[in-house]
């Protein structure tokens, strides 16, 4: 950045920017307050976040996207001009789509389905931490309650975000195996429309930002903006990073996930229909000594419970997972589909430590 | 003590058994974990005193055996012990160099019933490995011993000892340990036990080394989710607290010796004033309740400060009884590798100078030879605390 350092006081008693000088501090406001200074976005970018992080991430950004058409609707409904409303509403347009399945909600969605989560889960936002609500409402109530000039000036963070989303895109492609080209679609389209929104609204506060007390305010608000963006990383790595204090209520790890996602245990998954056995090297065996059933393998002893047993008894390569839930649901009198989630759990477990094949 | 049986709900019964059974092996590799004086060939165990030791092992409760030397395939009965082991149901466990004659004997011991096989690589690069192991012409060996291995269904699993001279390769054994098609690998940072200790300055890897491979052993534990199991043995010198050493003294491990003698951990006899009992002499359950060596260090009564009122003291049991002697002059002292012990700061001074020094020349394994005297001598405090 070129911006001079650091930001000119323009309070009510000081002199009036020109257009340039304003659109300088307001860039140099970026340069030191955006959010890809922020450390929990460096370490998203620098591939050094893990997966359950990635998704924290993913899930809690959610409820950002999707409060952003209530905001610039409030926006507009502060317009009385009609040129400016037909400006404004393609940003509602860009993040709704004209029809379902269209738009950078439904983009974002496909991000957080990409990284596992179940749509449903993401949509009902019963996970995300509370400081990320009450920074989003925030600035949704800011754009109602300030003058139009602030409520733009908001959304001038536009301006920076091309830099951040070059740098998200490439990095997270880079650095983690589990984000595709599909997964991060949804920056796709902001390249394009971030720069046309941002032209726009910097034009607007260039215009309208006429004595040094309303330049004061345009500033003052996307700094506010600003903050709004970084106390939703510190809330992130407050609970996800480290100390790793996550809230009542929040999404904690393992839950929400698309079943398939949950149950996985990487490349071993084991299905409904897979016939799953114990490889040489892996034994049952009854321990006379201790008393129990205990399941041998390379360098280590799994102590069993009676339903570990019972499971494993039947597993014989001859069976298929359904078949052995059937069984049991019959011994014991019971929902075979509930005792098939159980020993599919199992069963996942063990594959994931290689003691079981399929 | 001496009124403890195997059957006191308080002295729970051994799961693992270390057989020795020689400590002949055609490498010489300088962290060797046996001790510095070496059984011979004379002094070994005959094939039915193994068979009686397997059979009280079996019915003390042990549930592992770990055949292991040396290098135990130099054993010409190796497969009637692994034999014995399958006819008693007890896991058998091949602790192998994979060099020498292992592969001629690996059907047999297939049809033996052998459960697993751990194969040691002392480093990816063939040069590098053959320094390390001190025999020329070992990796393709080792290479086609471990293709046998899978070609048979037997799961397979890669130690790598990690120090200075193969620090830099732990990427290279993941990937080895993927084309090999083993299940597992073990990344084992070299704890500073017999010939390790007097190599120690040639072995010593510095922090941001240590860091660096933990950290790729992570990442690839992710990546290879279900598809390769990685356990990680972090360097005792640079730790916050030791490791329980076999699962604490006396616990979970019982040791025999090429030549018969029982130890809580196969470095137990640099500890000089221990009593160890013999399988000649005594059984192995009157050995595990009653064996000096064993109820020595056995739980927590013989614990000093600061272990005997730490809330770890159940977890760590001290850590290990031999590094203790070793680095504190006191076999009953607290792991100088806890950071609670009044020489943690010390011993990871001396790793961070040993780590910067220009490694020494290794002294290569050798039987009969006379190394006690080049061994480093035990820390000492400054001043008491």
């Amino acid at each position: 950045m070129t911006a001079p350092f650091p930001t000119p006081k323009t309070d009510a008693s000081q002199r009036l920017l020109g257009p340039e000088e304003l659109e300088a501090a307001l860039r140099d406001i970026g340069a030191r307050r955006y959010h890809n200074l922020h450390p929990f976005h460096r370490l998203l970018h620098d591939g050094k976040l893990n997966k359950d992080q990635v998704r924290a991430w993913a899930l809690n950004r959610y409820y950002y996207q999707a409060m952003i058409p209530v905001k610039d609707a409030a926006v507009l409904a502060r317009m009385e001009d009609a040129s400016l409303r037909r400006v404004w509403r393609q940003r509602i347009v860009d993040h709704d789509g004209d029809a379902p399945g269209d738009g950078g909600i439904e983009r974002w969605l496909k991000l957080a389905e990409g990284v596992g989560f179940r749509r449903d889960y993401v949509e009902s936002t019963q996970g995300i931490l509370s400081a990320t609500r009450f920074s989003v409402d925030a600035y949704v109530h800011f754009v109602k309650e300030r003058s139009l000039l602030e409520a733009i000036a908001s959304s001038l963070t536009e301006m920076f975000s091309p830099t951040i989303i070059s740098e998200r895109v490439a990095g997270m492609l880079k650095n983690y195996d589990f984000i595709t080209k599909d997964t991060l679609a949804y920056f796709d389209k902001r390249l394009t429309q971030a720069p046309r929104d941002a032209e726009f609204a910097i034009d607007y506060v260039k215009q309208h930002a006429t004595t040094p007390e309303l330049q004061r305010q345009a500033m003052a608000a996307l700094t506010f903006k600003c903050t709004v963006l970084w106390t939703q990383l510190d809330a992130l790595y407050f609970s996800y990073v480290a100390p790793g204090m996550t809230p009542p209520d929040a999404w904690v790890p393992g839950t929400g996930l698309v079943a398939e996602v949950a149950q996985a245990a990487g490349t071993g998954t084991v299905r409904s229909s897979d016939v799953p056995r114990l490889p040489r090297g892996v034994r049952l065996r009854h321990d006379e000594v201790r008393g129990q059933h205990v399941l041998l393998a390379p360098e280590r002893t799994f102590d069993l419970d009676a339903n570990a047993v019972a499971v494993l008894s039947l597993v014989d390569g001859q069976r298929s997972v359904r078949d052995i839930a059937v069984k049991l649901a019959e011994t014991f009198v019971a929902d075979p589909d509930v005792i098939e989630a159980d020993v599919l759990v199992m069963l996942n477990d063990l594959a994931t430590k290689r003691v079981l094949e399929r | 003590m001496n009124a403890i049986t195997p059957n006191t709900p308080s002295l729970p019964a051994p799961v693992g058994l270390l057989a020795e059974l020689t400590h002949r092996c055609p490498l010489r590799c300088p962290y060797c974990s046996n001790p510095l004086e070496l059984d011979r060939r004379s002094g070994e165990l005959d094939t039915a005193t193994w068979q009686r030791v397997l059979t009280e092992a079996a019915g003390l409760g042990v549930l592992h055996v770990h055949l292991s030397g040396g290098e135990p395939t130099a054993r010409n009965d190796i497969v009637e012990i692994t034999q014995t082991c399958a006819r008693l149901g007890l896991y058998s466990n091949l602790i192998t160099s994979g060099v020498g004659g292992a592969l001629a004997k690996l059907d047999a011991l297939y049809d033996a019933g052998l459960d697993h096989v751990q194969l040691s690589v002392q480093g990816v690069d063939a040069a590098n490995a053959e320094k390390i192991g001190g025999l020329k012409n070992a990796q393709p060996q080792k290479l086609a011993f471990a293709e046998r291995v899978t070609q048979l269904g037997l799961p397979l699993t890669l130690n790598s000892v990690i120090h200075r001279g193969n620090i830099h390769e732990v990427e290279g054994f993941i990937d080895l340990a993927v084309k090999l098609g083993a299940k597992r690998l073990e990344v084992a940072h070299t704890q500073y036990y017999g010939w390790a200790y007097v190599n120690r300055a040639a072995l010593m890897p510095d922090k941001a080394q240590v860091d660096q491979s933990i950290r790729i052993v992570e990442a690839a534990r992710e990546r290879l989710k279900g598809q390769l199991v990685i356990d990680l043995v972090v360097p005792d010198y640079y730790a916050k607290y030791p490791k329980a050493c076999a699962g604490g003294w006396g616990r979970k491990l019982m040791n025999v010796t090429p030549a018969g003698k029982v130890l809580p951990c196969h470095a137990a006899e640099t500890i000089k004033h221990l009593e160890f009992w013999y399988v000649s002499d005594h059984s192995l359950a009157d050995i595990w309740a009653n064996s000096p060596a064993f109820t020595a260090y056995r739980g927590t009564d013989w614990m000093k400060e600061p272990c005997r009122s730490c809330d770890r003291r159940e977890k760590d049991w001290g850590g290990c009884r031999c590094q203790a002697l070793a680095l504190a002059g006191d076999a009953a002292a607290t792991d100088p590798a806890c950071s609670l012990s009044p020489l943690h700061a010390k011993v990871r001074e001396l790793a961070e100078e040993e780590a910067a020094e220009t490694p020494p020349d290794y002294v290569y394994r050798t039987i009969g030879s006379n190394v006690d005297r080049v061994a480093p001598p035990p820390l000492k405090e400054d001043a008491p605390l």
